[in-house]
């Protein structure tokens, strides 16, 4: 086997690795904004149970947490596929975390915000979807580019429930070709490929955010 | 066959045994990645060549997978002769995976020292080693102290990872106790709620530093 056949290899789980990341978002996005929103909204009792929710899929070990849904919920009778259980919890993991950004982005607003929006007759949920939720999301985007990163990075893992992603056709390869060093280091590169420009894509968004005079500081 | 309690229970004393290993791996790494990420960030700091060297090693580590380092450690270095113990294996991959992360965190301390206090070292005729000891990581300490306690959760809540490499960690037990009885659920989640507590623990105590830190810095 050739270098280029390594990589063509490896490449060939890239389809997989692909669709749990946008299979999570689909978990990761909703999770998010309803979380983070409802902690940023909530007090007392609620705002307990939600961060009692979103901290149950942010603290927890994500390793852990994949093995229990993959071995437990057929035990309580829920049958979902490999694909299905991985996105749910890798999903809603990096949900947990971006979540985190979504109130943060919120509390760091000058209540000014809400005031004017307030005084100029707007209903709370006008002020929150109209004002308050672009200039948070749009603040936030770094740390969401952050968090899709790690995403893409935790999907690694479902090659420990079965799924043929990148790294677990490199632990075929591995089997029948003893090269380590080229399996392992296009493994490697192979993520470094997917993730960097992602990276990149990240800091011009932030130089962006952060530039002076920028719209949601120009106020 | 839901879920026994009473199995349940049986399984904590063997998996709260291997507890020690786990925050024993997790504090060596985090100590190795700290070392690691200081000295990244001492020689990007210097520039240059080297500089922009490490500066792009910094990027691929963290564009890649921590599982795939893990793998790659593993089965290359036997390749070039050299055999260590799968527990050594497991620390070196998180120390040098978590550095690319620490390396950051030191500039992010570094860089939030005024310009004032390397400026009124060099105008005391301090030298740049004296200036550095006595003036700069005094206070970069005082920055990187919250983030730094962060990570070391981050890298406790990775220990699990190394399960895959044999190490008798909390989750190997897990998994041991798993494969004799053929229940799955118990151990794991046993070992799901420990990690989750000891997460949650040391989350909070960093929270509580940081307070402290914040008020001190504030004086």
């Amino acid at each position: 086997m050739s270098l280029f056949d390594i990589w063509l290899g490896i490449l060939q789980g890239l389809g997989t690795t692909a669709a749990v990341t946008a299979y999570g978002l689909v978990f990761a996005v909703p999770f998010a904004l309803v979380f983070g929103i409802a902690q940023y909204l909530t007090q007392g009792v609620a705002r307990l149970l939600v961060t009692g929710v979103i901290e149950f899929w942010r603290s927890s070990a994500v390793i852990i947490l994949l093995f229990i849904f993959y071995y437990a919920l057929p035990v309580v009778g829920i049958t979902l596929s490999a694909m299905t259980v991985s996105a749910m919890v890798l999903g809603l993991n990096a949900g947990g975390y971006a979540s985190q950004a979504v109130r943060a982005g919120l509390q760091a607003l000058p209540p000014g915000q809400r005031e004017a929006g307030a005084a100029l007759g707007l209903s709370r949920p006008a002020i929150l979807l109209l004002i308050e939720l672009p200039q948070a999301l749009v603040a936030m985007s770094p740390t969401f580019v952050n968090t899709l990163i790690q995403l893409v990075k935790a999907t690694a893992l479902v090659s420990l429930v079965t799924l043929t992603d990148m790294t677990f056709r490199a632990k075929e390869i591995a089997q029948v070709e003893y090269n380590p060093v080229a399996i392992y280091t296009a493994l490697l590169l192979a993520f470094f490929v997917v993730c960097y420009p992602i990276a990149l894509a990240g800091r011009w968004l932030e130089a962006r955010v952060a530039a002076p005079g920028s719209r949601s500081r120009g106020i | 066959m839901g879920f026994d309690l009473a199995f349940a229970l049986s399984s904590v004393p063997t998996i709260l045994g291997a507890v020690g290993t786990t925050l024993c791996v997790a504090l060596v790494s985090c100590i190795g990645a700290a070392a690691i990420g200081f000295f990244f960030e001492m020689v990007r700091r210097a520039g240059g060549i080297a500089g922009l060297t490490v500066g792009f090693v910094i990027d691929f580590i963290r564009s890649t997978p921590v599982l795939a380092w893990l793998y790659f450690l593993y089965f290359v270095l036997p390749f070039y002769g050299i055999r260590l113990g799968s527990m050594t294996v497991g620390v070196m991959g998180l120390s040098l995976y978590y550095s690319g992360y620490l390396a950051e965190v030191f500039k992010a301390g570094i860089d939030a020292i005024p310009k004032g206090q390397s400026e009124a070292a060099r105008a005391l005729s301090l030298s740049r080693r004296d200036a550095v000891i006595h003036v700069i990581a005094p206070q970069m300490l005082r920055n990187i102290a919250a983030p730094l306690g962060n990570y070391f959760v981050s890298i406790l809540k990775a220990t699990p990872y190394l399960a895959v490499l044999a190490v008798p960690e909390m989750l190997g037990r897990a998994f041991d106790i798993a494969s004799e009885t053929y229940r799955y659920t118990e151990p794991l989640v046993v070992a799901g709620l420990i990690f989750l507590a000891l997460a949650l623990v040391i989350s909070h105590g960093v929270k509580r530093l940081e307070r402290r830190l914040l008020a001190v810095g504030a004086r």
